[in-house]
């Protein structure tokens, strides 16, 4: 069992306004999640994320948009037309009462309108605005159009990705809006840090394309030391024979298999053929004997010429009973033993191996979320993170549009009459 | 204003990236983060490539040293008697305790949370096992290149028509897994603040990564549909992709350098890319524009997103045909001028040489090192307006602080310390 010391929340002091498009919409998520109060302000009729499909059972509608569902668990959610004068003033009001806003708009959208950071400050002075765009607030190509897509090959992680001989392509989306989210809940947390202790606000850029580069791994580097570019090598991994991506019975696994450093010796492996029954003539021919033998003299006999050539064939030799083991073989199975026998190995899943995890279903990871309005209860998966006391967790499902308005509304003080008026004329 | 973090000290047992990096964003906003590191179980990254041409050891490496700046590094062996109780000392000094070992490493040395609280009440200690210290996978381990394939993402990157090899790195490790580790930290922080009381915080690094394919599994549980993958496209928008450019003479690389691991010589010239993606009917028009009007463009079946779609893999070919000839940096000034979104598939050079925009808003640092010399670190990829951060010393050498660890943190005499480097438990 993991450790649970208590049931309180780090961050329920916290109101977060949250004007985010798919850009910065996972940063309010965690933010959510850990138990802030999120309040998910959406234009009139829905943000534009409710538009989004996949759809749960298939039906366009603005409450089942999947992209909606997952990003905006526990918050509430009102509507607002910020771009009304009305509008504006309500937002004023409802900043007043807000420690951070988070928006992912064109930079200089929000103060076009008198929403900018200096206008925030006049009703909020320790407000703390976070901005999430595709290059950020400063620079040459600020006023840029971005997606998903532009930023993730501007970033430099692009080019890494994919076969020679197609084009590069990129990660399951939307890996560039999970990175900037991650980062903007970094820094937002790290400027309410700096509020909590030293009384005031500021206002946090978070550049798409940064949030992605560190995911260059070694190519930045490589490029300042040796000016060489890392490019996309498609498989290349499968060079080394019993590496790489591998073929079973009803899909695919990745292995490490006799790479050194990484996991178990190939002796290990050969001995792992032996008990499934799968390891051909590689101990009548003595390739098992030789492979232990060479691994427990060390180093230097691994170094010599000699040696390492009849090395290479027996790693043939394995490389040959292996692949027709691992065609027999699922690729649960395949992970599950492999991993006990102290190998790198994964199985290549897709969603519904994801959801049938015997380890996601012992841990409990997924969260069961009813959702009254589409009559049924959906499996969520849980949240990145186990926090002993103050634990995160999905706390109610996404709001309905406009689903809070009376009840935030009331909060700051405008009355069901007003609201009313103010909805009869387009503003919420 | 203070950085935020300033009197925040984190005791940082990880290695390889998704710990270091985490610790690495609290040592940019002021917190001092201690590695501790031994010449016994050298951190792998440390003799990993690159390093510049004809240096080697441990301090060389560009892959370890952009995870740790700002860092100190203390030598401490733990496979020796003596150990454990040093250990103890610094995590009494320190707020955090991080570590991303297999599973049981961290038992075997006898530092487990009930030993950290009789020490440190207050602690707040991390884990980041692969996945989980629970359930039946708990001594299960793997790089981020084989967490790829596990969490779902390989199989949801990449073309349908081939096989998932994922996407070309130890993705989860750098931004998504240490990135949850951070906001945990603060999280946690924030929560001792408040409450005076620290935690256990543990991170199963599969867990943290299968957050990123959430809609996708969402899309199985409740429509029962097993989602696949979908090369550069997606459903709103179209074209969208990555289409050919004039290829450019490679850039030869600095004399002496060796070819890095996996690396192939590169051909004299190389493939170019740039990204397009139209998203509105009006971004539609402004790419036919800048295409020149072309007849084919202005056929009714691709005026509409949903025309486009329907005659999505025609309408690529047609956009690849004319893009060809184009300069790929040239083409994407003229789209984006036009307001089309479009980004050239910039590769390191691209990013370190050429981007007038990072260079604008100095994205990367340049930190001069004792061993490496002057050499690039990525920054942080936000900017606060009051409290600004990132890298400014360089990654440290290995055991470069540990007498000042052992005498001004821990407290120890320099007639123990003596004692202990005899020992070989500080190396």
């Amino acid at each position: 069992m993991l450790p649970v010391t208590g049931d309180s929340s780090a961050l329920d002091d916290l109101r977060v306004l949250d004007l985010a498009g798919e850009e910065a919409v996972y940063c309010t998520k965690l933010l959510a999640d850990l138990g802030a109060d999120v309040i998910r302000v959406e234009p009139p009729g829905g943000s534009p994320i409710r538009r989004l499909g996949p759809f749960v059972g298939d039906i366009r509608d603005p409450e089942r948009s999947i992209q909606h569902l997952y990003f905006n668990t526990s918050k509430r959610g009102v509507t607002l037309d910020i771009a009304k004068p009305e509008g504006r003033e309500l937002f004023l009001k409802l900043a007043a009462s807000a420690d951070v806003i988070v928006e992912s708009f064109k930079p200089g959208f929000l103060a076009s309108l008198g929403l900018g950071y200096d206008d925030l400050t006049r009703v909020k002075p320790d407000i703390i605005l976070t901005s999430v765009t595709g290059f950020g607030q400063t620079g040459p190509h600020s006023g840029w159009e971005w997606s998903d897509l532009i930023d993730v090959a501007m970033s430099g992680i692009l080019t890494l990705s994919g076969f020679v001989d197609a084009p590069p392509y990129r990660p399951y989306p939307s890996q560039a809006y999970y990175c900037a989210g991650v980062e903007a809940a970094i820094g937002t947390l790290l400027a309410v840090t700096a509020r909590d202790l030293q009384g005031e606000g500021q206002w946090v850029d978070v550049s798409i394309q940064e949030s992605l580069s560190m995911a260059q791994e070694t190519a930045m580097q490589t490029w300042d030391f040796l000016h060489r570019a890392r490019r996309r090598v498609g498989g290349a991994e499968q060079a080394i024979r019993l590496g790489g991506l591998q073929e079973v019975a009803d899909g695919y696994v990745f292995s490490m298999i006799g790479l050194a450093g990484a996991g178990a010796p190939l002796a290990a492996f050969v001995e792992w053929l032996v008990e499934e029954g799968a390891a051909g003539d590689l101990v009548e021919s003595g390739v098992l004997a030789d492979l232990k033998e060479v691994a427990s003299a060390g180093r230097g006999m691994a170094r010599d010429p000699a040696v390492m050539q009849r090395m290479q064939g027996h790693i043939g030799k394995v490389a040959d009973q292996a692949k027709v083991f691992l065609k027999s073989r699922r690729k649960t199975e395949i992970y599950v033993r492999g991993q006990q026998h102290g190998f790198l190995i994964g199985a290549a899943n897709d969603p519904k191996d994801i959801v049938e995890s015997e380890q996601l279903i012992a841990r409990g990871w997924f969260q069961e979320v009813p959702h009254p309005e589409l009559g049924m209860t959906i499996k969520f998966p849980g949240v990145p993170y186990h926090l002993s006391d103050c634990p995160a967790r999905v706390r109610r499902r996404a709001p309905l549009v406009g689903e809070h308005n009376a009840e935030v509304y009331g909060e700051i003080g405008v009355g069901a009459g007003e609201l009313a008026a103010l909805k009869a004329r387009g503003v919420v | 204003m203070k950085p935020p973090l300033e009197g925040i000290r984190v005791a940082d047992f990880s290695w390889y990236g998704a710990g270091p990096i985490g610790t690495q964003t609290l040592a940019w906003y002021g917190a001092e983060v201690i590695r501790v590191e031994s010449e016994a179980r050298v951190d792998g990254l440390r003799t990993t490539q690159p390093a510049p041409p004809g240096k080697t050891g441990y301090n060389v490496s560009g892959y370890y040293n952009n995870f740790n700046s700002n860092k100190l590094s203390f030598t401490l062996n733990m496979s020796k008697p003596g150990a454990r109780d040093i250990a103890l000392r610094l995590i009494a000094k320190s707020d955090v305790v991080v570590e991303n070992y297999q599973a049981g490493v961290f038992e075997k040395w006898g530092l487990s949370y009930e030993a950290m609280t009789a020490v440190k009440p207050d602690i707040i200690f991390v884990r980041q096992p692969v996945a989980g210290t629970t359930g039946p996978h708990r001594e299960f381990s793997a790089f981020g290149a084989v967490m790829t394939p596990i969490t779902g993402l390989s199989h949801l990157s990449g073309y349908p028509d081939r096989p998932p090899i994922g996407v070309g790195t130890n993705y989860p490790d750098y931004v998504i897994n240490p990135g949850h580790q951070t906001i945990a930290v603060l999280a946690a922080l924030r929560h001792r603040r408040r409450t005076g009381r620290g935690q256990y915080i543990e991170i199963a690094q599969l867990e943290s990564t299968m957050a990123v394919v959430g809609p996708a599994i969402i899309d199985y549980t409740a429509n029962g549909r097993v989602q696949t993958r979908q090369g550069n496209r997606q459903e709103n928008a179209a074209p969208h992709g990555v289409f050919p450019c004039r290829p450019r003479p490679t850039t030869p690389p600095i004399e002496g350098a060796p070819l890095p691991l996996g690396m192939t010589q590169p051909p004299p010239e190389e493939d170019r890319w740039i990204a397009i993606a139209v998203f509105t009917d009006e971004q539609w028009r402004a790419l036919r524009k800048v295409m020149g009007e072309p007849a084919w463009a202005a056929e009714p079946r691709f005026s509409t997103l949903e025309g486009r779609k329907a005659n999505e893999d025609e309408l690529e070919r047609l956009v690849a045909d004319w893009s060809r000839d184009q300069v790929a940096e040239e083409l994407m000034e003229r789209l984006q001028a036009a307001g089309v979104p479009a980004g050239v598939v910039q590769t390191s050079e691209d990013v370190l040489d050429h981007d007038e925009h990072l260079k604008a808003r100095g994205y990367y640092v340049y930190l001069d090192h004792l061993e490496t010399g002057r050499a690039a670190y990525d920054g942080s990829p936000f900017k606060m307006s009051k409290t600004p951060g990132g890298p400014v010393r360089p990654a440290p050498l290995l055991g470069e602080h540990t007498m000042y660890v052992a005498k001004e943190i821990i407290g120890l005499s320099d007639e123990e310390i003596a004692d202990l480097v005899a020992d070989q438990v500080l190396y």
